[in-house]
C-alpha cells in the first residue's frame, strides 16, 4: 500500500471555498436600511438629551405651544416643558430599559433552557414545568402585579417583565439545544472524547446563540412596548421623569385641544419598536444567509 | 435516423449568478437521444450532468439566477430561451422523469392510484401499467399511499407514473443511487425491460460508470461542465479514449479489483512521496509519537523486521505478545431492539439477535449488509454511542485508545465553526497520550496527522465548511486517527463521496490501518470495497451474522444465499 493519494487528490478537489469579502457588503439594501435605522435611533437616545437646550423636567417656556412654535420645534406640554427634549430623553429611558429587560431576560432563560436541554432527565422536567408555571398565567397581568406590589418605579417595572419574559427563552433554547445535541458533529465530539460542559460550550452552545440573539433583537420592540404600557396604567417612572407611555397617558387628557402632547410619545414608542422588530428580521435573514 | 432523434441539445451553455460570480456549469454541450436509445450522462459531482439534465425537463431556474444558450429541441420544439409557456407543454407529457428521490415526487396525500388514473384514465389500465413495472397485487397497490411502500417499491411507482403519459423522453436522475444494491439491480432491469417497451429516448444521468453500461447504448462522460468523451457503451468502457474516462474506469471497485495494490492509477512520484512518509514514521523522533512507535514495533515484530523503532513503547516482550494475541475488539451476544409506540401500542423492532465476533490485532473485518440488516447499529455500540440491552462490547490494544468512528457524512460530522487544528487538539487533549502536552506539541501530532491523510498545514486554520467535501473526510480520518485507536470504526466512510475521491479514501484507511497498527471495522453496503479493505467479510441481514467469508476470494467463497444475491448485485 505505498501510495498515497495525497497529489493526486490535490487535482481533484476544489480549493477551499473562497470567504465573503466583507459582511456589510454581504447585505441587500434593506437590510443596510434597517441596521442605519436602528444606529440612528440609538443614537439619537444616547447623545439626543446631552445636546438638548432644555431640561427635559423643567418648564422651558410658554404652556401647550404648538409644533413648529420658535424654539420648540416639538412644542411644549401642559406644563411648558420642551416636547423634543422630553421625547429624546424618553427614548434613551425607554431603549436603556428595554435593553437591560431583554439582556437578562435571555441570559435568564438561555441558562435555564440550557442546562434542561443538555442534561435532561428529571432536571429538564424540573425546570420546565417550573417555567410553565410562569407561561401558564397572562403575562401582562403577572407583571401588572410584580410592578404594583413592589411600587411605581422604572425598575420594578422592569423586574414585572423580567419575570414575564425569560420562560419564552427558557423554552426556545432548551428546544434548540435538545436538537443541536443530536446533530451528528455532537456525537462525533463524544465519540472523540469531549464531555460534559466542554462539549456544551463549544459544540452546542455557538449553534444555539444566533436564535438567541435574533429572538433578542426582535424583542426589544416588544419590551420597549410593554414597559409603555406599564407606565400608561401608571405602573412605571414616577412623574415628571420624561417616560413615553407615561406620557402619552398624560397627554390623553389635553387631547382634544393639544393632541402633540399624547400622539408624538406613542409615535416614538412605534418607531423604537419598528425599527428593532425591522433590524431583527433581517438580522435572522443574514443569519441563515451564513449558515449559522 | 434524423427523424426518429427526440432530443437534440446544441452547443448548449448555462450559466449560474450569485452575488457577483457567474459560473458556468455547462459549457457548449451537444448531445443528441434517438427514440428508443438511452444516453448514459455520466460525470461526478459539479460535472453538470444533473444541470443538463434539469435543462432539458425545462426547470433551470427562471428567476434570471440561471442563464441557458444554445439550443434544446425536442421532437423538432425549439425550447430555447426556457419559458414556462413553451415548456408547460412539454413537460409531463413529451417529457417526463424518474428522481433520485421518489419519496420527495411522490404526492404524500394522494393514493398511487389517484396519482396513476389522472394519466391512464382507468383503474384496469393502471393495473397494467404497475405490472408492465414488475408489480404483484398491483391492484393493492393502487389503494396504498407512498409512504406505505418500500424504497424499490416506490421507485417502481415513479417509472409506471413517468411512463403512463407515452413521453418522447424520459429523464432518469441516479434513480437508483439511494436504494439497496440488491434493489438496485432489479429495478434497473425493471426501468431497462420498461422503456424498450415504451420506446422512449432516455436520458440518464449517473455518477456510477458500471450503471451507465449496464443501462444505456451511448454514454457521455462529463467533467466540469465538458463533455469529455462520447461513443457507444462498449467503447467508452471498454476502450476509453480520454485521460480522465480512463481515470474513472480505473478508480472503479470491482470484485476482481487487485487488493495487494492501491486502486486508481498512482503515479510514480506519488509512491514516492509515501515511501517518504513511511520512513518518516519509522523514525519517531519524541515521546509524542510513543504511541505510533508501539504499532510500528509490534509491526515489525510479527511481520519481518524493519527499520528499528527502538523501545519507545517501554512495553516488555511479554505485554506485546499479549496484545498480539488478544483480539482487538470483542462483540459478545449484543443484543438489541428498539421500541416505539405506534397508536398507543408498543411495537418493537429486534435489530440484532445476539451477535459475537472478534476482530483480531491489526485485522480488518467488513460488516456487508442492506439497510435494516443492524450494522449501522453494531458500530454504534462498538462506539460506544448506544448501550446494549444485553451482551458487551471490549475493545482494548496498547497502542490504541479504545474505538474511534470515521462516519458515513464527514461533513456533519465535523463541528463547524471549530477549526480544524482545535478538532484535533480536542482529540489530543482527551486521549492518555495527550495528557500535559503542550500546545506546540500537540499541534506538531496533529500536522504529521494531517500530512500522513493527504493533507497540509494550510488546512489546520481553515473551518470545515471551508473544505471540498474529500478534504472533510481526510480531516475525519485525521481526528481518528491523531492518537491512534487500537480499532478504526469506518462507517460507510465512502458511499457520499465520487468514485475518485472514494477510491483515494479506502486506498488511505489501508495505509492507516498497516502502518499505524490499528485494526479495522468496515461498516459497508458495497461489498467491492469490503472486499477491498478487510481481511474478512462477516454477511449481516436481519440482525444476524449470516456467513463469514474470507476476502481474497470472495466471490467464489461465498455460500449463503443471501450472500451470493449480494454477490450479484454487484455491477461487473
Amino acid at each position: 500500500m505505498l501510495y498515497s493519494p495525497k497529489r493526486t487528490l490535490k487535482r481533484l478537489e476544489r480549493p477551499a471555498s473562497d470567504r465573503p469579502e466583507g459582511a456589510w457588503s454581504a447585505l441587500g439594501f434593506g437590510e443596510k436600511l434597517s441596521l442605519v435605522a436602528v444606529a440612528a435611533t440609538v443614537l439619537i437616545a444616547l447623545v439626543g438629551p446631552a445636546l438638548m437646550p432644555y431640561s427635559a423636567i423643567i418648564p422651558a417656556g410658554e404652556q401647550l405651544l404648538p409644533p413648529l412654535s420658535p424654539g420648540h420645534v416639538l412644542g411644549t406640554d401642559v406644563l411648558g416643558m420642551d416636547m423634543a427634549t422630553r421625547l429624546v430623553a424618553g427614548m434613551q429611558r425607554s431603549l436603556f430599559a428595554a435593553l437591560v429587560v431583554t439582556l437578562i431576560s435571555a441570559a435568564i432563560g438561555t441558562l435555564i433552557g440550557v442546562v434542561a436541554g443538555f442534561r435532561g432527565g428529571w432536571i429538564d422536567t424540573a425546570l420546565m414545568r417550573f417555567t410553565d408555571l410562569f407561561l401558564a398565567f397572562p403575562a401582562m397581568i403577572i407583571a401588572m402585579a410584580i410592578a404594583a406590589a413592589i411600587g411605581q418605579s422604572l425598575g420594578s417595572a422592569m423586574i414585572g417583565i423580567v419575570v414575564v419574559w425569560w420562560p419564552l427563552y427558557a423554552r426556545l433554547v432548551r428546544g434548540e439545544v435538545r436538537r443541536v445535541a443530536a446533530l451528528p458533529h455532537v456525537q462525533a465530539a463524544r465519540v472523540a472524547g469531549v464531555t460534559g460542559w466542554r462539549l456544551l460550550w463549544r459544540h452546542v452552545v455557538p449553534a444555539v446563540m444566533p436564535t438567541v440573539v435574533v429572538t433578542a433583537s426582535l424583542d426589544i420592540g416588544a419590551v420597549v412596548m410593554t414597559l409603555a404600557a406599564l407606565s400608561f396604567i401608571g405602573l412605571g417612572t414616577p412623574a415628571p421623569a420624561p417616560e413615553l407611555g407615561r406620557m402619552a397617558s398624560d397627554g390623553m387628557k389635553y387631547f382634544l385641544n393639544a393632541w402633540w402632547i399624547a400622539v408624538l410619545p406613542s409615535l416614538a414608542i412605534g418607531l423604537l419598536a419598528f425599527v428593532f422588530n425591522y433590524a431583527g428580521d433581517a438580522l435572522r435573514v443574514v443569519l441563515r444567509r451564513t449558515g449559522v | 435516423m434524423a427523424e426518429s432523434t427526440v432530443l437534440t441539445v446544441s452547443d448548449l451553455t448555462v450559466t449560474y449568478r450569485g452575488r457577483g460570480r457567474t459560473v458556468a456549469a455547462v459549457k457548449d454541450v451537444t448531445l443528441s437521444i434517438a427514440a428508443g436509445r438511452c444516453l448514459g450522462l455520466v460525470g461526478e459531482s459539479g460535472s453538470g450532468k444533473s444541470t443538463i439534465g434539469a435543462a432539458v425537463q425545462g426547470i433551470i431556474p427562471a428567476d434570471g439566477s440561471a442563464h441557458a444558450t444554445g439550443g434544446i429541441s425536442i421532437a423538432g420544439r425549439d425550447l430555447v430561451p426556457i419559458t414556462d409557456q413553451a415548456w408547460s407543454q412539454v413537460r409531463g407529457r413529451d417529457v417526463t422523469s424518474v428522481f433520485q428521490d421518489p419519496m420527495r415526487s411522490l404526492d404524500p396525500t394522494m393514493t398511487i392510484g389517484r396519482m396513476l388514473n389522472r394519466y391512464t384514465g382507468s383503474a384496469e389500465a393502471s393495473v397494467a401499467a404497475l405490472e408492465r413495472v414488475q408489480i404483484r397485487r398491483a391492484g393493492d397497490v393502487l389503494k396504498k399511499y407512498p409512504h406505505q411502500l418500500s424504497g424499490g417499491m416506490r421507485q417502481r411507482v415513479m417509472i409506471a407514473l413517468a411512463l403512463a403519459p407515452q413521453p418522447l423522453l424520459l429523464v432518469a436522475d441516479e434513480p437508483t443511487t439511494a436504494l439497496d444494491v440488491s434493489v438496485q439491480a432489479e429495478v434497473l432491469s425493471v426501468l431497462r425491460e420498461s422503456i424498450e417497451g415504451a420506446g422512449c429516448a432516455v436520458l440518464f444521468v449517473t455518477h456510477d460508470l458500471g450503471v451507465a453500461r449496464h443501462m444505456c447504448d451511448e454514454i457521455a462522460v462529463m467533467k466540469d461542465g465538458v463533455v469529455v468523451e462520447t461513443g457507444s457503451a462498449e467503447q467508452v468502457i471498454g476502450e476509453p479514449a480520454d485521460d480522465y474516462t480512463q481515470r474513472l474506469m480505473a478508480s472503479r471497485i470491482t470484485l476482481a479489483t487487485d487488493r495487494a495494490r492501491p486502486v486508481g492509477a498512482p503515479e510514480p512520484a506519488v509512491v514516492a512521496s509515501m515511501q517518504d512518509m513511511l520512513d518518516d514514521l519509522g523514525r519517531p523522533d519524541d515521546a509524542v509519537a510513543s504511541a505510533w512507535a508501539a504499532g510500528e514495533l509490534l509491526w515489525n515484530r510479527f511481520t519481518g523486521p524493519t527499520a528499528a523503532v527502538g523501545a519507545a513503547s517501554g512495553l516488555s516482550d511479554v505485554r506485546l505478545v499479549e496484545h498480539v494475541t488478544r483480539p482487538s475488539l470483542t462483540v459478545n451476544e449484543v443484543d438489541k431492539t428498539y421500541t416505539a409506540r405506534v397508536r398507543g401500542r408498543k411495537v418493537g423492532n429486534h435489530v440484532l439477535k445476539n451477535v459475537s465476533f472478534e476482530i483480531g490485532y491489526r485485522e480488518a473485518v467488513a460488516l456487508v449488509g442492506e439497510s435494516g440488516s443492524g450494522k449501522s447499529t453494531l458500530l454504534r455500540i462498538a462506539a460506544g454511542i448506544e448501550t446494549p440491552d444485553s451482551g458487551s462490547v471490549d475493545s482494548q490494544g496498547v497502542a490504541g485508545e479504545g474505538t474511534q468512528v470515521i462516519f458515513q457524512d464527514a461533513g456533519a460530522s465535523l463541528t463547524p465553526w471549530r477549526t480544524v487544528e482545535e478538532l484535533l487538539r480536542e482529540r489530543i487533549e482527551h486521549t492518555t497520550t495527550g495528557k500535559g502536552l503542550s500546545r506546540a506539541e500537540m499541534r506538531a501530532m496533529a500536522l504529521r496527522t494531517l500530512e500522513l491523510v493527504g493533507l497540509d498545514e494550510s488546512v489546520l486554520g481553515a473551518r470545515p465548511t471551508q473544505l471540498s467535501g474529500g478534504q472533510q473526510q481526510r480531516v475525519a480520518i485525521a481526528r481518528a486517527v491523531v492518537v491512534p485507536p487500537s480499532v478504526l470504526l469506518c462507517d460507510e466512510p465512502t458511499s457520499a463521496l465520487d468514485v475518485s475521491v472514494a477510491c483515494s479514501v479506502l486506498n488511505l484507511i489501508n495505509l492507516l490501518r498497516h502502518s499505524l497498527g490499528i485494526s479495522v471495522m468496515f461498516v459497508t453496503h458495497d461489498l467491492a470495497a469490503a472486499r477491498l479493505i478487510a481481511d474478512r467479510v462477516l454477511v449481516m441481514t436481519g440482525g444476524e451474522i449470516v456467513e463469514t467469508v474470507g476476502a481474497a476470494d470472495l466471490a467464489q467463497d461465498i455460500t449463503t444465499d443471501y450472500g451470493r444475491r449480494l454477490v450479484d448485485a454487484v455491477l461487473a
